[in-house]
């Protein structure tokens, strides 16, 4: 589902954000991308649902390559993913529905398949019972609910996760993992970039660790990562 | 569990969208119009703001060109006064008044041809020494000549054209004096020439600075948003989805601004502009200020419109990074 082959990135000449990365991801997969600030997580999903493109090297969604892509063809390749980040970027002056509707509209869907749809999958997040608010009425771990709705509505093939719990509590961000899990077991590649050690250790999925720019490990399993480190 | 087995292969399949209601340009344009409706009501102080800044601004723009306009009017009807002035030291016969009228109105340029009698001259020369009417005791009408006063098409009234005229006016026979206000009709011209130097200058520095000033609103309320567009182009949003309510937007401030700053000009018209003719024209012919003329309104319109429009289009090509 994603192949990334000898991808590098430079911000500035001297300092690589990634320096020959080589990951494959399959088609129902969870990954943990970890490693401290700076390492280049962010950038490497920046890379999956292209806001960057590599100087050099290959990076495959789905068998495309994204980098020949078009700007106009971009949003095509994002309408099958869905991203969330730490900051929620839910928009203050629209309510739970119409934060999670854009997604559908976005596609041309009519309002009475939208209005289903948002429906079910806010039941699902279990905030149906706030789709008139705003999100600042919101706790934050309700707020990373409506983003997920947001990302999950149009069933994406693709979940990227920038640090969603970095503003949470740990009932929440069990809450959270959950809903990750749910979206895996539906067939959707999720690949989750925290530090978060708690996140890793209850996700119990493979972990790939970078620093520097750099894919420093691989585990399997975050159970025998824990051991590793 | 493979949902995503049928659409493949990844290339075409993310060109594709269902086809749901809402599609097609019909339903697109409802879209793009009530989300440009509901962003404004969601955003109010925003458009207040916007939409205030395009009505001063134009406001600006449309005082000066009720003065420019107004001005411009005067000078037409001074111009009215270049006159060319024929004189004879006879009465002349009806025949003779009309042939010289044939004659003279055939010469390119000329509009009107006017006989002054001895008795005309006469009393006009009364009624400009009202008050001193005394000193004309005695003058017999014989004294004066009789003219002939020709006025001259709007195109022929500057100081080269009416020379011209003079020169083929002298080839008459039986027209030997003609005056014409040379220096009078030289200044005229080099007043209006300067007049409407500035006017151009002045108009312009107003009209950049306009565009300057409600482009950097634009801006700022657009800057102020961007996390929507953010937003929009991560769901996938084409870049023409996410432009096209912050354009229809554009468009409505730009058209609501004009025809607020259009409300207010007339309200400021009606209240004291426009019997402040008299300070602006020197002229007391002139009832007042007369307001700008319709086309002058839609084209204040449009140039709202299109400041809406464009001032929106540049901004967002600045924060859209799809």
């Amino acid at each position: 589902m994603i192949q990334l082959h000898n991808v590098s990135l430079f911000y500035q000449k001297d300092a690589p954000a990634l320096h020959n990365i080589n990951l494959r991801v399959d088609k129902g997969e969870f990954i943990f991308l970890t490693g401290p600030s700076g390492a280049g997580k962010t950038t490497l999903l920046r890379l999956l649902y292209g806001a960057l493109t590599p100087e050099r090297g290959q990076v495959l969604i789905d068998g495309q390559n994204i980098s020949r892509l078009t700007k106009s063809q971009i949003p095509y390749l994002r309408r099958s993913m869905g991203v969330v980040f730490q900051d929620f970027k839910l928009l203050p002056n629209r309510t739970v529905f119409e934060n999670v509707a854009i997604t559908l509209e976005v596609l041309g869907w009519g309002r009475p398949d939208i209005g289903k749809k948002v429906m079910h999958i806010l039941k699902q997040m279990g905030m149906e019972s706030k789709i008139s608010h705003t999100p600042q009425a919101l706790s934050g771990g309700e707020q990373q609910r409506v983003a997920l709705a947001r990302a999950l509505v149009n069933e994406p093939k693709i979940l990227l996760a920038d640090e969603p719990t970095g503003n949470l509590d740990d009932a929440n961000k069990n809450q959270i993992m959950n809903i990750f899990k749910e979206a895996n077991v539906r067939g959707t590649t999720v690949v989750v970039a925290t530090h978060d050690r708690r996140l890793i250790d209850n996700g119990n999925k493979r972990l790939v660790t970078l620093s520097k720019g750099d894919i420093v490990e691989q585990v399997e399993k975050a159970e025998t990562c824990s051991q590793a480190i | 569990m493979n949902r995503w087995k049928k659409q493949k292969p990844a290339v075409k399949q993310f060109s594709k969208r269902p086809n749901l209601a809402g599609e097609g340009f019909g339903g697109r344009t409802r879209y793009y119009f009530s989300r440009a409706l509901i962003n404004i009501r969601q955003n109010v102080f925003v458009n207040v703001v916007t939409i205030g800044t395009i009505a001063l601004a134009l406001l600006i723009v449309s005082l000066f060109l009720l003065v420019f306009v107004n001005l411009e009017n005067a000078a037409q009807s001074w111009s009215e006064k270049v006159q060319v002035t024929v004189y004879f030291d006879r009465e002349l016969s009806g025949q003779e008044q009309t042939a010289f009228r044939g004659k003279v109105l055939a010469l390119p340029g000329a509009s009107k041809v006017n006989y002054v009698s001895r008795d005309e001259a006469l009393k006009r020369f009364r009624e400009r020494l009202r008050g001193q009417e005394t000193l004309l005791d005695g003058v017999r009408p014989e004294i004066l000549p009789t003219s002939l006063e020709i006025s001259l098409k709007k195109a022929n009234r500057d100081s080269k054209e009416v020379e011209k005229f003079v020169v083929s006016l002298k080839q008459i026979q039986g027209i030997t004096e003609v005056q014409y206000g040379e220096e009078w009709v030289r200044r005229f011209n080099t007043f209006l020439n300067f007049m409407r130097l500035l006017g151009a200058l002045l108009g312009s520095f107003l009209v950049v600075a306009v565009i300057f000033i409600v482009s950097n609103t634009i801006k700022l309320t657009i800057y102020a948003r961007r996390d929507e567009l953010e937003v929009m182009s991560l769901v996938g949003a084409t870049r023409f989805f996410i432009k096209a309510p912050f354009l229809i937007e554009g468009i409505l401030q730009g058209g609501g601004g004009a025809l607020l700053s259009l409300a207010l000009l007339f309200g400021m018209y009606e209240s004291f502009l426009h019997n402040a003719g008299n300070f602006l024209t020197f002229n007391p012919a002139t009832t007042g200020l007369s307001f700008l003329p319709a086309e002058y309104l839609g084209i204040l319109l449009l140039a709202g419109i299109l400041l809406g429009f464009l001032g929106s289009l540049t901004s967002l090509k600045r924060f859209i990074n799809v």
